[in-house]
């Protein structure tokens, strides 16, 4: 494919467009042609959204231009705070708290399930929605974050968090910063040790014991760092998002802790939202949003992922059953944290770590 | 006696030894990782490779992004480069005829970008410039990179002009030529090597620069290193060695025309004791 | 030249105007943005504080601060020590193809991107890399994070060297090659010629290269963000974290200010002790 230039790529569709209008396209001239930029996440999220777009684009003109989050979603809204409403995304490929982070802002056009019929097969606790009550996400991933570690390099099995505080797990631990998964690292740790969101000292305690034992090999701030790390064999075990770890089970085997006695797989939704600072674009927007959420694209689209669909007519891949729960285990493994509350409290959190951790880390 | 000798041989190959050593340092990872752009497997495994392909050469060619961030850095690299250039010269004209007593301290002042960490220049930038109005990203990221390269036209413009004689713009002038027929006619071709070296310098340095472009690019308009960072962290694979390769070939290339037309030794200067 | 009151400010206006523009009018705004609150996850936009100062005053980011700087210190030292011996050679060697070749390799590694040599280094120097030996020299394994630290200096130094030694190589061509004939020729070995002679004449040449490579140093953020594994912070990483993760620009202001101070304080301290304590030709 020839690399175009973005700027001629916006003339060249404001042309067709205006052609689209004059009536002489093969579209009808409700839906010009028009041009998206989407946000979205790289490896595996790109190359399986590039190939849906290649079908997309043929069947509506619509051209997508994709830009990639350069390490974990809330960037972007440090990214888009200045900027706002000049802002060139039209939609943002987020989960949960980001989506809390933008409804806040007011940035997010809501989303009906007349204009978006995919949206009717979508279980409604998954929709992220604003104070007045209206949808304001489009989830296309179920997901979690879970603790795990390479079989390959583990002699034994790990069956509790507790055990990553032996001598053998030196430096073997690889952990996201709190700002990666909105501090999702400081809850399981709280969790172990009995607190939660609120209370997250005995986290924080656990943490430091970690820390000061040499047991964190490794902080990442994004998926492909996390698959680096892991795919190296440099650390063993960690606490990450499904989704990347999906990528390291297709190298190595690799074991995904979603049911321990002690501790909690932490789950939440991804998917699309819509920016609403260009109103010429939201319909196309929808469109585009509409059709990731059908069952078959739902499915198509989580299967290299290693996500559960959020279509309840899609099928979830074979690989992750044994990840996900049954509904009757839910209660029992799965935990849905407070993210508007986590997300208030990251900065907090990620001075902690720099003034408390990172100086234990390096010794 | 000849212990001192050898002693002194010692130190004089030791050195040699050093540089060597040097040599290899810079370049040997370099090589490593045009070897691994070969590379088949799908993660960063073990040297050598155990499998060839040139997928990442294909996944480089057919990503538009690159070739788009290559166009952009050239763009603005010429662009910053001119306009530091042209303003550096003449503020280095100058600080060069001038002697009053604030010169030392305005010397000091258009160095001063030098010592300015760029995240501080990027981030400053982007909120002035969001505050001000401006909206372009090119627009922003011409005059971060103006300003980052600036000190380095004007040192190098200065340390070649403080080496020609008054006399001869004075002997100009006594022939009737006008201040500034003397200035571009005989001091800036006398300083060319100096305003030269301060060109390549600059337009090097604009080219690599990361920090102020991360904060200035916009999705339309993104530099090759930010480009290059983006797919790192989002993407982490062999692709980057492919592009590196690539640029290294080109640059290997425009290194050698450069030797063929101008001569190395030129675009640095050779001192003033070469004869 | 012409003394007394220049005719000509028409010749440094523009460059004043870039500067004004591009570097001051932007740190005012930077330094009015770090003394915004920051509340609840959001920057306000008025208000005035201190706590983003009064934050940073704890010792933990002194830490930082310090690390940063004894990065700077160390890798330009060895920047010096290392880019001697090449630059030496490039400047007093008779073979013409010998100085064009090094030139050459020192532009050349200039022109390559910094990102892409960086990679090139976590290729060869990481676990899976054929240096990943080189880390038992210092007693550490190459997953080890205390090897993180090694890994940045030897990222800085691939970052530093070729501008160094191309400073060097421009004070070494300034030297009267004179001087050390005439050194030699009344019986005084290499070294000492080298040291009583050559040193002191290059000094200023020296500090000037020093202080240039030492801004780079800790002006860098690329290097640790790609090479620290998340355990070395510059805090130019402690700045693009809250600004482009959190967007709490007014601390991250806040860091940037303070950078800016201790910089201009540690540069012009420096070149201000190194003219007083070496008679002849300023710093610049």
């Amino acid at each position: 494919m020839m690399p175009l230039d973005r700027r001629r790529f916006l003339v060249g569709s404001g042309l067709g467009a205006t052609a689209a209008l004059l009536g002489g396209a093969r579209l009808t001239p409700a839906q010009a042609a028009e041009q998206l930029m989407v946000v979205q996440w790289g490896a595996a999220w790109i190359d399986v959204s590039r190939k849906i777009v290649e079908t997309y684009t043929k069947e509506t003109g619509d051209k997508i231009a994709w830009e990639l989050h350069a390490g974990g979603a809330m960037a972007i809204v440090a990214k888009i705070r200045p900027q706002w409403p000049n802002v060139g995304y039209n939609l943002i490929s987020a989960w949960d708290p980001v989506f809390q982070a933008m409804i806040k802002e007011d940035w997010l056009e809501p989303v009906s399930l007349d204009e978006m019929p995919a949206l009717k097969d979508i279980p409604p606790a998954f929709f992220q929605k604003d104070a007045a009550g209206r949808l304001m996400s489009v989830p296309l991933s179920t997901s979690g974050a879970f603790w795990g570690y390479r079989e390959d390099l583990v002699d034994k099995p790990i069956e509790s968090v507790e055990q990553l505080l032996e001598p053998r797990f030196k430096g073997k631990l690889c952990v996201p910063y709190p700002v990666n998964l909105t501090g999702l690292l400081m809850l399981t740790l709280a969790m172990q040790r009995g607190g939660n969101e609120r209370n997250i000292e005995p986290g924080w305690a656990l943490l430091k014991e970690l820390a000061q034992r040499g047991q964190i090999g490794r902080v990442i701030n994004n998926n492909s760092e996390f698959i680096n790390a892991m795919s190296s064999g440099e650390t063993s075990v960690a606490f990450f998002n499904i989704g990347a770890w999906t990528q390291v089970r297709k190298n190595f085997p690799t074991k995904i802790l979603s049911r321990l006695a002690d501790n909690r797989g932490f789950l939440f939704n991804e998917g699309f939202a819509i920016v609403k600072s260009d109103k010429d674009k939201v319909a196309a927007s929808k469109r585009f949003a509409n059709y990731f959420a059908t069952p078959a694209i739902n499915e198509m689209y989580n299967l290299p992922l290693g996500e559960g669909p959020t279509n309840s007519k899609a099928k979830p891949g074979d690989d992750i059953a044994d990840v996900f729960y049954k509904p009757d285990e839910l209660a029992r493994y799965a935990y849905i944290a407070d993210f508007a509350y986590m997300a208030s409290q990251v900065d907090l959190w990620a001075k902690r770590w720099e003034t408390e951790i990172t100086p234990l880390l390096r010794t | 006696m000849r212990l001192a000798l050898l002693a002194d041989d010692a130190a004089v190959w030791s050195s040699r030894l050093l540089a060597v050593a040097v040599v290899l340092f810079l370049v040997v990872p370099i090589a490593i990782c045009v070897v691994l752009s070969f590379d088949a497997r799908d993660y960063l495994g073990g040297f050598p490779p155990t499998a060839w392909s040139l997928r990442w050469y294909r996944a480089f060619f057919d990503n538009p992004s690159y070739l788009d961030g290559l166009v952009v850095s050239l763009k603005l690299a010429v662009l910053a480069t001119l306009i530091a250039v042209i303003a550096g010269t003449a503020a280095a004209l100058f600080l060069a005829r001038s002697r009053f007593p604030g010169r030392a301290a305005l010397e000091t002042v258009f160095l001063m970008p030098k010592f300015i960490p760029t995240v501080v220049i990027g981030f400053s930038l982007l909120g002035f410039t969001a505050a001000v109005g401006i909206r372009d990203a090119f627009t922003r990221l011409l005059i971060g990179h103006a300003v980052i390269v600036l000190p380095f036209t004007i040192r190098a413009a200065l340390a070649s002009l403080v080496g020609i004689r008054p006399s001869l713009v004075e002997a100009a002038v006594s022939l009737g030529a006008s201040e500034r027929r003397a200035l571009l006619d005989i001091v800036v071709p006398l300083a060319r090597t100096g305003i030269a070296a301060g060109a390549v310098m600059a337009f090097v340095l604009s080219f690599d620069e990361v920090a102020v472009s991360l904060f200035l690019s916009d999705p339309f308009t993104q530099t090759l290193p930010v480009v290059l960072i983006a797919e790192m962290r989002a993407n982490l694979n062999l692709t980057i060695a492919a592009v590196s390769a690539s640029f290294l070939v080109l640059t290997g290339t425009v290194l050698l025309l450069l030797d063929r037309t101008l001569g190395l030794d030129r675009v640095i200067g050779q001192g003033i004791y070469r004869t | 030249m012409t003394a007394g009151a220049p005719r000509s400010w028409g010749l440094v206006a523009p460059a004043l105007l870039l500067l004004v523009v591009g570097l001051v009018c932007p740190l005012v705004y930077l330094a009015r943005e770090s003394l915004h609150p920051f509340v609840d996850g959001r920057a306000l936009p008025t208000g005035w504080t201190v706590t983003n100062y009064a934050e940073l005053l704890r010792p933990a980011y002194a830490f930082y601060f310090f690390d940063t700087l004894r990065f700077g210190l160390v890798v330009s030292a060895l920047a010096l020590a290392l880019g001697t011996p090449l630059a030496w050679i490039a400047a007093r060697t008779a073979r013409s193809a010998l100085r064009r070749a090094i030139l050459g390799l020192l532009i050349g590694l200039l022109f390559t991107n910094l990102v892409a040599r960086l990679y090139a280094i976590l290729v060869t120097y990481g676990t899976t890399g054929p240096f990943s030996g080189f880390a038992r020299l210092f007693g550490l394994s190459a997953a080890s994070p205390g090897f993180a630290a090694i890994l940045v200096g030897i990222g800085l130094l691939h970052f530093v060297l070729p501008v160094a030694a191309l400073t060097l190589i421009g004070t070494f061509q300034n030297l009267n090659p004179r001087l050390e004939e005439a050194a030699s020729s009344l019986g005084a070995p290499r070294w000492r010629v080298a040291l009583g002679i050559l040193l002191p004449l290059a000094a200023p040449g020296l500090i000037s290269a020093f202080l240039i490579t030492f801004a780079m140093c800790i002006s860098n953020f690329v290097v640790p963000l790609l090479l620290g594994r998340g355990v070395v912070l510059f805090t130019t990483n402690l700045m693009y974290v809250r600004i482009t993760e959190i967007a709490n620009y007014p601390s991250g202001a806040a860091i940037g200010i303070i950078m800016l101070v201790l910089v201009f304080a540690i540069v012009y301290g420096l070149s201000a002790l190194a003219r007083r304590l070496l008679p002849g030709e300023a710093t610049s």
